[in-house]
């Protein structure tokens, strides 16, 4: 597998207008890539095609017309010169302001379009199918600008790089806009569907809006989904991914998954292979305030579920949250310095004293039953 | 008004241009008689081989350049400016027959007239026939720059320039006009080899 083919660039290729080190590369590319090299043999014979086109000599008497339209135009000037002066000075006014407005409208067309072309974007190379952006079909690559929609029907795939600090692949049936690219920030927003993202910047400057919370990159590699009502499900494979909202943030590491939800933002982060009983009385603590769900939450976490234990601290009443400390600290008891009493007042360096001491606790592998789960749960 | 007298190809052009600035009817000629196949034949098969119309923009295309080549400042090269007007003019002649004739399979090029003897060889050809009416066939986009490319054997970027899009986005019509081309007359591969050998 290539990570980029050089498909658009044969015909420059083979016209020997590429610079020499992209020259370079597509040959290296060609010696290795069969789809490339056959792609390049059925460019090379429509260059040997186009090359035979025969140039057509002009018809005679071609000449003779252009010399009579031209004197035909001397005598037009010399006739409308007097005239000129002849006419009403109003109509004139008239037909400054009309040209004027033309003009004005001409010039703001203009520097829109001119403006709406320099918008930056990202380019798109298209996987399988027909996916569109801007509601036209890309062919094997197109730039998605800022403001722009891509969009993938059910037999359509794309892949989007991300600036020079990743890459999204987008799966299909999936809807996703390109709100910002600048150096400090790349935004998308996924309104529904699948992505997969390869981010290798440094943490906080990719992030996915979605109806339900904002994936903030911390170095990594996931995959979000959006389904229809705005609800989502992010599983992180590499690395740390931030779930947030105003009011809720949920630290999501590799193997662990979150589901988000419209108005309740990101729920509790779990492992992946955390017993079903443990994902489905989570899902009913966060999304459906059902509080009694927390029994089977505290009966069912294993070490590693101090990643969902952690969490909840903030989120549960106080009398909860009690209870959530003591099965916290059987799990995993708390580092020098961090207290009950601390933990249950939501001292917040505490919290995070604790929550780097746990961390060692987090790595785990991914299992599909969340998958399973979380479909139950809401498709 | 006196002839300029022409020392080399270069200043030959500059000098003509010079000239027709100050309305030099034989520079005029001599700047026509210069360029007008290649205009014609750009005009031919963008119209798909409408003599009639190709001949009309020819026209209109040096009537442009004579009443305009004042404002040419010698700031773009002379034949960058030349080919933006023929190709403009093809745009905006084409739109006005959109309704008339449509472009697309099946249009039959008519042969041209000129060079009857040249023609009729070129016209015996099934590849150079072919590939006429699979130009024909082209998106008038990428048409545009098919053209550009083989008939003023123009760089990426002179006709970049001409058409006033990105070196890339010519690149990529290019990709797509051989591409089209090949799909439709891969059949001629044979026939190609062979025209090639015989020279």
């Amino acid at each position: 597998m290539f990570a980029r083919h050089y498909k658009k660039h044969l015909s420059a290729y083979a016209h020997g207008a590429l610079a020499p080190e992209e020259a370079a590369r597509v040959a290296a590319h060609l010696a290795a890539c069969a789809a490339c090299r056959a792609e390049f043999e059925e460019v090379k014979l429509g260059i040997r095609l186009a090359e035979s086109l025969p140039s057509v000599a002009a018809p005679a008497g071609l000449w003779e017309g252009i010399e009579a339209a031209l004197a035909r135009e001397s005598n037009r000037e010399r006739e409308r010169a007097p005239q000129a002066k002849t006419l009403f000075p109003s109509r004139r006014r008239a037909l400054t302001a009309a040209f004027a407005t033309v003009l004005v409208a001409l010039v703001a067309g203009g520097a829109w379009l001119y403006l709406r072309a320099q918008r930056p974007g990202w380019e798109v190379a298209r996987v399988e199918g027909a996916p569109r952006v801007a509601s036209s079909r890309i062919d094997e690559r197109g730039r998605l600008r800022v403001g722009e929609w891509l969009e993938t029907d059910s037999a359509s795939r794309a892949e989007i790089a991300v600036a020079n600090i990743g890459e999204v692949e987008v799966e299909p049936n999936t809807r996703v806009r390109l709100v910002e690219t600048r150096l400090t920030e790349h935004r998308l927003e996924l309104e529904r569907g699948t992505l997969h993202a390869r981010i290798w910047a440094p943490p906080r400057l990719f992030f996915v809006n979605t109806p339900s919370a904002v994936a903030a990159d911390l170095g990594c590699a996931y995959t979000l989904e959006v389904d229809d009502k705005g609800r989502g499900l992010l599983h992180v494979t590499s690395g740390y991914v931030a779930l947030e909202t105003e009011a809720r943030e949920s630290i999501v590491p590799a193997g662990a998954a979150c589901m988000t939800e419209p108005g309740a933002g990101p729920g509790t982060p779990f492992f992946e292979d955390a017993p079903e009983p443990f994902v489905e009385a989570l899902a009913r603590l966060d999304f459906e305030h059902d509080r009694a769900s927390l029994d089977a939450v505290l009966a069912g976490a294993r070490v590693k579920d101090t990643l969902t234990l952690w969490h909840l601290l903030p989120r549960v009443g106080v009398e909860e949250r009690a209870r959530v400390y003591e099965r916290l600290a059987a799990l995993a008891p708390p580092p020098d310095g961090v207290t009950r009493e601390g933990v249950i007042g939501l001292d917040r360096p505490m919290l995070d004293a604790w929550k780097t001491n746990l961390e060692g606790n987090w790595l785990g592998e991914s299992t599909p039953a969340i998958r399973r789960v979380w479909r139950n749960l809401w498709r | 008004m006196e002839s300029v007298v022409l020392t080399g190809e270069e200043a030959r052009g500059e000098a003509v241009i010079e000239a027709c600035k100050q309305g030099d009817r034989d520079a005029f000629r001599r700047l026509f008689e210069r360029h007008k196949d290649r205009v014609y034949s750009v005009a031919l098969y963008f119209f798909g081989g409408d003599e009639a119309t190709a001949s009309d923009v020819t026209q209109q295309v040096f009537l442009k350049l004579f009443t305009r080549i004042r404002q040419f400042q010698g700031e773009a090269e002379f034949t960058t400016w030349l080919y933006r007007l023929t190709t403009n003019l093809c745009v905006d002649e084409q739109r006005k027959r959109r309704r008339v004739q449509q472009f697309g399979e099946g249009f039959e090029l008519s042969e041209p007239r000129g060079r009857r003897a040249q023609e009729e060889s070129l016209a015996r050809s099934e590849v150079a026939h072919s590939v006429k009416r699979a130009v024909a066939a082209l998106k008038p986009k990428l048409r545009v720059v098919m053209l550009l490319k083989y008939f003023e054997e123009m760089s990426y970027e002179e006709i970049a320039d001409v058409l006033g899009l990105s070196k890339g986005t010519v690149a990529s019509r290019l990709n797509r006009g051989h591409k089209a081309l090949a799909r439709k007359l891969g059949h001629l591969r044979g026939a190609l080899l062979r025209e090639e050998r015989e020279g």
